[in-house]
């Protein structure tokens, strides 16, 4: 075996040493290799954005999520407010739908595009290449959950604003400091959620993208997606302990809905420290799980293996 | 350039690397001594399986090694591996990665926020590595339309955008046309010698990339190192004798007229290079000569006159490394060979400059 | 060397070129059918059959459930059988289209074979029904799954003897005719669009729940989204099979204060004209599909689609 054109008489390679190959002065390598913790810390900050920013680019690049992921996702949850219309339910209860159709937002976009999202990259060859550079693959995770936040903000906000509007929603918010942080911290427990799945279905392959699907219609059921979790009895309360969508939504529904007396389920404060425990809970075993699976995807050399 | 760059950069240390498999497992690396020195244009040479990507997945910290031990600058690849890929970085042929959606310019960006760059160093030093590897054109072309040869320049600007004291190339111009795979070669031997230090770690089964740019290379198969030394001194190794091409307008009696003259090892019909039936010029008789040393030529030229023969061209055979190879292993890089046999010939590695080793079976 | 090697019947046959028409097609359906099964719908994986047969149709149908019980309370049994027969067959139209879709997308971004199917010689859009059909296979194991499920566990009143046996063939050929139809028109659109698009054929089912009368009835919608319902083929589907398999039940098309009653002056429609309206529904649906399918597969050839990755 030969080089393309082998055999054949070659000019000398010429070796042009251009301005842009001398690079950054270093004083040598092991200089280059110590890092500062400010150097640390800002290469990890850099590497949120670096991963956010394909996602953030990619919606002015193909528009067509505006109509897939804000107009449609709109009427399949006015699809849920005719159901209780046609059951002449309570108005509080089309706002139950309305806000769960708003968070379905995030919890579709940690499933499809966190969870599933590093066995994309394996896929796609890029895995090997964040685990090659000098950052905290965490930082890559942090990256996609903030590119993916734009878009499921977005989405989010659409759906409740104009559902609000169409549907007449009326909210009673008692606390709107607590409203707000239970807001924050069922994302910052979400996208930890999806941090924690997206190390774990690392070590998958094609299964990773089965487990997805069986995180969107089951989750919604037990997460009372629809109605207040509190009528699931047992299963709601498991579901409120386990799943921060279920958690989330809860709590976000009792402040603002305060006076339809959501029952069932514990006040709004302890589902607050509920979420407390599952962001830090997530975030960490999201890093160690990264930390095992990255040592044993070293060890085994499953890193690099692509599924087929 | 401090005096800590005078560590090998890279030393490898009976390194062995197995596979779980089924039905049985996979060596492949089977025990790999190896040391470059700063600075250097190092070659690993093999066919396809050899283990050349697996030992660069080790040293690149994307794998372990299932024992021994390996460095790069004195860090060690199982343990400190932020420090190595602060310093190094790697790039493949037929690298497919990145994201499609973005432009050239956005996905080089995106890598150099990785790789420990300022969000403006970062654009600038993106502009300047495209310009320097030619997608200036290209720069804002969405990377899922750029071409095989503009993907592999654009992979190689990444690689290049942290300036690794250590570049690992796995197999770079795979896939690439002659032109193509002749600018990447010609970016490797620009960037190395801008600074000096920089160290190169190729990876090919392209005989002549590795002639052409390696200053010394390892015959690798079967996860074995089976030489190391510098291109020419690889050669020699296989020059034992001398091997000339001799074409003449008619030779009575046949090769094994030469045969039986003084200091003449062998002679053998060859093909003409004239054989051709539609050619108009005379048919000539081509033999392959094996001779104990040159002088034993001049024994030939006379006999010729004997023998009613003429010369119509005589060339001494130079050996290629695909003959190093061959006289290594006993096969070819195209030929599957059996992967129960050993190697034919299989030799300790050692440092380039030093005796030649005792011929060993293995 | 060629002369030597190549006998003399194995010489190139012009006549390849023209193909063995209905042969190559079925072989191609066929093949991607097997290939579909495989990868995606194989019942013999327990958990493959548990996700997609089981627990995805069985929750969709669960939460309809639990909306009903926490508002009617016991008065909501009488509803039950509308909800869950909707409910069911909604799965199965979501797995048809949402089938051709991530075929495009799973094998452009994936498995990368989405070029080498596409310069076959073997009819892109077979090739894409075949592996289609694997997933509507699975939505209507669980469909069946959900039904099952509603009468043993939740009470649904069913007598297998009632069933119209001529309706259900009728509407469900028809019907899966145009779920196929839609999800050729997911797959032209999923052409254009990047890796992220996973969720476009889940979105545009949800969208269309809410005209087709699955889980409510279309009166309650207001006048142009009812009118929007009748045009659609999926609503005289789903009709169709409530019709079938529950004949007297309550109709999601007619009724009180129905647009289908102030049209044709009927309560309900009858079964011809389900079927009838099916049809021409249908194949108009079928149609556009087609167009709309040569369109975009246009679309992408033109922009050097078939074989890019995107994501992001």
């Amino acid at each position: 075996m030969t080089a393309p054109g082998a055999g054949q008489p070659r000019p000398a390679l010429a070796a042009p040493v251009l301005p842009a190959f001398v690079g950054r002065p270093t004083a040598g390598p092991r200089e280059a290799a110590s890092w500062t913790p400010r150097q640390v810390i800002a290469n990890n900050l850099r590497s949120v954005v670096g991963r956010a920013y394909p996602r953030i680019r990619g919606l002015t690049r193909e528009p067509s999520w505006v109509l897939f992921e804000m107009l449609l996702p709109f009427l399949t949850t006015s699809s849920f407010v005719f159901v209780y219309r046609a059951l002449d339910a309570p108005q509080a209860y089309i706002g139950f739908v309305v806000l769960g159709g708003a968070m379905t937002a995030f919890w579709l976009n940690v499933v499809w595009m966190m969870a599933a999202q590093l066995y994309w990259e394996k896929d796609q060859g890029n895995l090997e290449l964040y685990f090659a550079a000098p950052m905290n693959v965490m930082s890559v995770l942090f990256g996609m959950a903030v590119g993916g936040l734009v878009m499921s903000s977005t989405r989010a906000a659409v759906v409740l604003l104009v559902a609000t509007v169409v549907y007449g929603v009326t909210f009673s918010v008692s606390q709107w400091g607590l409203l707000i942080a239970v807001f924050i911290l069922t994302l910052a427990a979400l996208y930890g959620f999806g941090m924690m799945l997206a190390s774990l279905f690392l070590m998958w392959g094609r299964e990773a993208w089965h487990m997805t699907q069986l995180m969107i219609e089951p989750v919604y059921f037990v997460s009372g997606l629809n109605f207040p979790v509190g009528r699931l009895g047992l299963l709601g309360a498991v579901a409120i302990a386990l799943i921060p969508l279920a958690v989330g939504l809860d709590a976000m529904r009792q402040l603002a809905f305060a006076s339809t007396g959501v029952t069932g389920t514990p006040e709004p404060w302890i589902e607050t420290l509920i979420l407390v425990a599952m962001t830090v809970i997530f975030v960490g075993l999201a890093r160690i799980l990264l930390h095992s699976m990255e040592e044993r995807a070293r060890r085994e050399g499953r890193l690099t293996v692509r599924w087929r | 350039m401090s005096g800590s760059i005078q560590a090998p950069a890279i030393d490898v240390r009976g390194i062995t690397r197995v596979y779980k498999a089924r039905p049985k497992d996979v060596i492949a690396l089977a025990g790999i001594d190896l040391e470059v020195a700063p600075g250097e244009f190092f070659g690993l040479l093999g066919p396809n399986g050899a283990g050349k990507t697996t030992l660069i997945k080790i040293l690149t910290t994307l794998l372990l090694p299932s024992a021994g031990t390996a460095r790069i600058f004195g860090f060690d690849v199982a343990r400190e591996t932020k420090q190595i890929r602060r310093i190094m970085n790697m790039v493949a042929g037929g690298e497919q990665s990145g994201y499609g959606i973005l432009e050239a310019r956005e996905q080089l960006w995106m890598f150099s926020q990785f790789y420990g760059l300022g969000v403006r160093e970062g654009w600038r030093r993106v502009d300047e590595l495209i310009d320097a590897v030619g997608l200036g054109e290209q720069r804002n072309q969405r990377v899922s339309t750029l071409s095989t040869g503009q993907r592999q320049k654009m992979n190689f600007a990444r690689g290049l955008l942290n300036d690794p004291w250590v570049f690992f190339l796995d197999e770079p111009t795979l896939g690439l046309d002659v032109s193509a795979a002749r600018a990447v070669r010609e970016l490797m031997v620009g960037w190395r010698a801008a600074v000096p230090g920089r160290t190169v770690l190729l990876t090919t089964h392209y005989m002549a990339e590795a002639d052409e740019l390696c200053e010394r290379i390892a015959i690798v198969d079967r996860g074995r190192i089976l030489a190391i030394g510098s291109p020419a001194e690889l050669k020699r190794r296989v020059q034992r004798e001398s091997i000339f091409r001799l074409e003449l307008d008619r030779l009575t009696g046949g090769p094994a007229s030469l045969a039986r003259l003084p200091g003449v090892l062998s002679a053998v019909a060859a093909t003409p290079v004239r054989a051709d039936a539609n050619s108009a010029a005379r048919p000539t008789v081509a033999i392959n000569l094996v001779l104990h040393q040159d002088s034993a030529l001049a024994g030939v030229v006379a006999a010729l006159d004997g023998l009613d023969a003429h010369i119509v061209a005589l060339a001494k055979s130079e050996p290629s490394l695909e003959d190093v190879f061959v006289e290594l292993v006993g096969r070819g890089f195209d030929d599957e060979g059996d992967p129960e046999q050993p190697p034919r010939r299989a030799v300790e590695p050692h440092e380039a400059g030093q005796p030649e080793p005792e011929e060993a079976n293995r | 060397m060629i002369e030597a090697t190549i006998g003399r019947d194995e010489r190139f046959d012009p006549a390849r070129t023209r193909g063995q028409g209905r042969a190559d097609l079925f072989r191609s359906f066929r093949t991607a059918v097997a290939l579909g099964w495989k990868m995606e719908a194989n019942w013999t994986d327990p958990v493959l059959f548990f996700i997609y047969s089981v627990a995805k149709p069985l929750a969709s149908a669960l939460i309809l459930v639990f909306m009903l019980q926490v508002i009617a309370g016991p008065a909501g049994q009488a509803l039950r059988p509308f909800v869950i027969v909707g409910s069911a067959l909604w799965s199965l139209v979501v797995s048809g289209i949402a089938g051709l879709a991530w075929a495009v997308l799973d094998d452009r971004e994936r498995y990368r074979m989405l070029k080498y199917i596409y310069v076959s010689p073997s009819s892109f859009v077979v090739v894409l029904l075949g592996r289609g059909i694997a997933r509507l296979a699975v939505g209507a194991m669980g469909a069946g799954i959900t039904l099952a499920a509603g009468v043993l566990v939740l009470g649904v009143p069913f007598d297998p003897g009632a069933i119209d046996w001529p309706l259900l063939l009728a509407v469900l050929v028809l019907g899966l005719a145009t779920i196929s139809a839609l999800g050729v028109v997911m797959a032209a659109i999923c052409l254009q669009t990047r890796q992220d698009s996973w969720t476009y054929p889940e979105a545009v089912a949800g969208a269309l729940f809410l005209v087709v009368g699955a889980v409510f009835p279309l009166s309650v919608l207001p006048d142009p989204l009812q009118l929007l319902g009748l045009l659609s083929p999926l609503t005289w589907w789903i009709a169709g099979i409530r019709q079938a398999l529950f004949p007297g039940g309550p109709s999601s098309i007619g009724g009180t204060g129905s647009a289908w009653l102030r049209l044709s002056g009927e309560v309900n429609p009858n079964d011809l004209q389900i079927v009838l309206v099916l049809l021409a529904t249908g194949a108009v649906v079928t149609l556009a599909s087609a167009i709309l399918f040569r369109v975009g597969e246009g679309r992408a050839r033109d922009r050097g689609l078939i074989d890019r990755t995107t994501g992001s």
